[in-house]
């Protein structure tokens, strides 16, 4: 099996989201994929990166750490991790549910998961409270650019 | 951000990433406009957005929820599929998505 990969450590901060994304995307770029779903992986990352950074650590720690490793396998299945050590979720199933977000006050649509699952294979969700969350995003590559 | 005020509509062209970031200001900036001009219609143009995530779709609705305090109307205009899919998934009943 051909394996690939690449691994970014950020510190928890919101203004890291686009770095983090542009960069994992970029990576992803490499694979005969349709922009159309590139841009759903991009999406969903953004979501996850979002969460990790949001809810995972609270606003004023600064000092909190993402990671985010994306594996490509045979060209085609898509993995990607993001890690964070922060506060944990406490219940999954309430997360996970559409339109419901954990701070009403911000404005939040509560789509994080739903964008997620809708444009991802499969996203798995491992939670502890008060060591973190990892959220494993796959997906495998379909639609190929036309002439290749 | 652009923006235009004529006649009553507001128009905000809405450019490049829209994530939880860059929300931040957005928010501001166009309630700031919203209040100012209190326009019986808000056009969100989509047409220069390269990307958007859920916070995006939250800073629509918060628009949303304002204009309508307003008694006023709201437009979004040239959504990429992208986008337009994203708002779909949302299941906003965003009878002012103009397709095209």
């Amino acid at each position: 099996m051909n394996e690939n990969y690449i691994k970014i450590e950020s510190k928890s901060r919101i203004e890291n989201i686009a770095a983090i994304r542009v960069a994992i995307t970029s990576f992803l770029s490499t694979l005969n994929i349709h922009f159309d779903e590139l841009m759903d992986i991009k999406t969903a990352l953004s979501e996850a990166v979002t969460n990790a950074i949001d809810h995972g650590y609270d606003e004023e720690d600064k000092e909190g750490k993402i990671i985010v490793e994306s594996y490509i396998y045979d060209y085609e299945k898509v993995i990607i991790k993001i890690i964070d050590y922060g506060k944990g979720i406490e219940d999954i199933n309430l997360a996970m549910t559409p339109a419901y977000t954990s701070k009403p006050e911000t404005e939040h649509a509560g789509m994080g998961f739903t964008i997620m699952e809708s444009f991802m294979d499969e996203v798995i969700i491992d939670s502890k409270v008060n060591e973190g969350t990892i959220i494993t995003l796959t997906k495998t590559i379909r639609k190929k650019k036309s002439g290749k | 951000m652009k923006y235009n005020y004529a006649d009553g509509k507001l128009t905000i062209f809405l450019q490049e990433e829209i994530d939880m970031n860059s929300c931040r200001i957005l928010r501001g900036i166009i309630d700031g406009y919203i209040m100012k001009y209190q326009p019986y219609e808000l056009v969100l143009d989509l047409s220069e957005v390269k990307f958007m995530d859920s916070s995006g779709i939250g800073l629509i609705l918060g628009r949303y929820n304002l204009i309508k305090l307003l008694d006023s109307k709201m437009t979004i205009i040239n959504a990429s599929n992208s986008i337009r899919r994203l708002i779909e998934l949302s299941n906003i009943k965003l009878e002012c998505v103009q397709h095209e």
